[in-house]
């Protein structure tokens, strides 16, 4: 490639809160980027903001896929741009826009705090009854133990799952591929003792039930979580759980 | 925030998706393939089929295992339907649109209990 090569971004652009020629309605700006190899779609943002508009505004950290954060929709598939690189669209123009299914605050940033109450919502952490202290010692847990939840515990929150779910477009109030994925990793791990109560939360409409088993979450996953497949095994737990209150007793045990 | 009862319907479609992927490719594999090739030229295929079939329907743990294969599958059929229109966009009657569903795999059951019957 010749030093000057260009290739174009089509760029998502969305002030809502500016006054006069800031304040804009949604629409599309066009940037010629320097091509490199190497450069991946968000070094082609950094380049836009750095050279030619500061006041393009995207989430992005770490810039080697470990943060979550740099999620959007390259050419109409959510991705991590820190991921996607310019050499597999050149020379084709690309077009940069906010992950789907999420309000937009401003350009390419969207709003995270409902997805955030959803998380929180499946308590992904460990739940004990009993805290050991410390002297005890820490709670062992063996290779076969690890194995059972670790994929499920790959997840960045990148959110790229929810902008690729369908369900997720027609019923907001879906709990969601990540946010399910959590919960699951956390009732196969032996240290927690809080599958019951997550449960509860779980085995709602709007939780696994949501699901309609489309897929496109594990497809789109760019740490092969595989969060549809951690679904189905949390409706088997569901539907387990489901039909043992008919046979035993309310309070006869968990 | 609702409980469901969905946990019922999905016990049902994973019950007919896994006796539907191990039996239909066997059924197959025996009426579309074993029986001809075994038949050979001499008979139409379709009558040895016939009585090989009702000798062996006619004792009930086969009725019971074709009936149990029939009734899992409609249901498993149903419920992949009902979600798929859900996906297009169906979600407003959503409980007309389940009552469709289920009573289309319960009327084939019915059929399929008559026929097993009689056979
Ligand atoms: S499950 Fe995968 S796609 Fe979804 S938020 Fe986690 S890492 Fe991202
Ligand atoms: S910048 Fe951290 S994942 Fe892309």
């Amino acid at each position: 490639m010749s030093d000057n090569t260009k290739i174009t971004l089509e760029v998502f652009r969305y002030h809502p809160e500016g006054t006069g020629q800031t304040a804009s309605k949604p629409s599309y700006d066009r940037y010629d980027v320097p091509f490199h190899d190497d450069w991946v779609v968000l070094d082609a943002l950094n380049w836009i903001k750095d050279n030619s508009d500061g006041s393009l505004t995207y989430r992005w950290s770490c810039r080697m896929g470990v943060c979550g954060s740099c999620g959007m929709m390259v050419n109409g598939e959510p991705k991590l741009t820190c991921a996607a690189f310019l050499k597999d669209y050149y020379p084709k123009v690309i077009k940069i826009e906010p992950l789907v299914n999420f309000q937009v605050e401003r350009d390419l940033t969207v709003d995270m705090e409902q997805f955030m109450e959803k998380l929180e919502s499946v308590q992904p952490y460990v739940i004990r009854d009993d805290v050991n202290q410390t002297d005890d010692g820490e709670y062992k847990q063996s290779p076969a133990q690890l194995a059972r939840y670790k994929q499920y515990s790959m997840c960045i929150n990148c959110m790229l799952c929810y902008s690729a779910c369908p369900v997720m477009g027609s019923e907001p109030e879906f709990v969601g591929p990540a946010a399910l994925a959590l919960g699951h990793r956390y009732n196969l791990d032996n240290r927690d003792q809080g599958t019951s109560q997550r449960m509860d939360r779980m085995m709602e409409h709007e939780a696994v039930w949501g699901c309609t088993f489309v897929g496109e979450c594990s497809t789109v996953c760019p740490k092969n979580v595989d969060p549809a497949g951690a679904i189905q095994q949390a409706k088997a737990a569901s539907a387990q759980k489901y039909f043992k209150k008919f046979f035993v007793p309310k309070g006869a045990g968990k | 925030m609702s409980k469901s009862n969905e946990a019922f319907w999905w016990s049902l479609f994973s019950a007919g998706g896994v006796l539907a992927a191990l039996c239909m490719p066997v059924f197959v594999l025996i009426t579309g393939f074993l029986i001809p090739k075994l038949v050979g030229g001499k008979e139409d295929p379709a009558l040895v089929f016939y009585d090989m079939f009702s000798s062996m329907a006619s004792k009930w743990p086969v009725r019971i295992t074709l009936f149990a294969v029939i009734f899992f599958s409609l249901f498993h059929c149903a419920h992949r339907i009902r979600h798929t229109l859900m996906d297009l966009g169906l979600r407003h009657s959503t409980g007309l649109l389940a009552a469709i569903c289920y009573l289309s795999a319960l009327t084939g059951s019915v059929f399929a209990v008559l026929a097993l019957i009689r056979l």
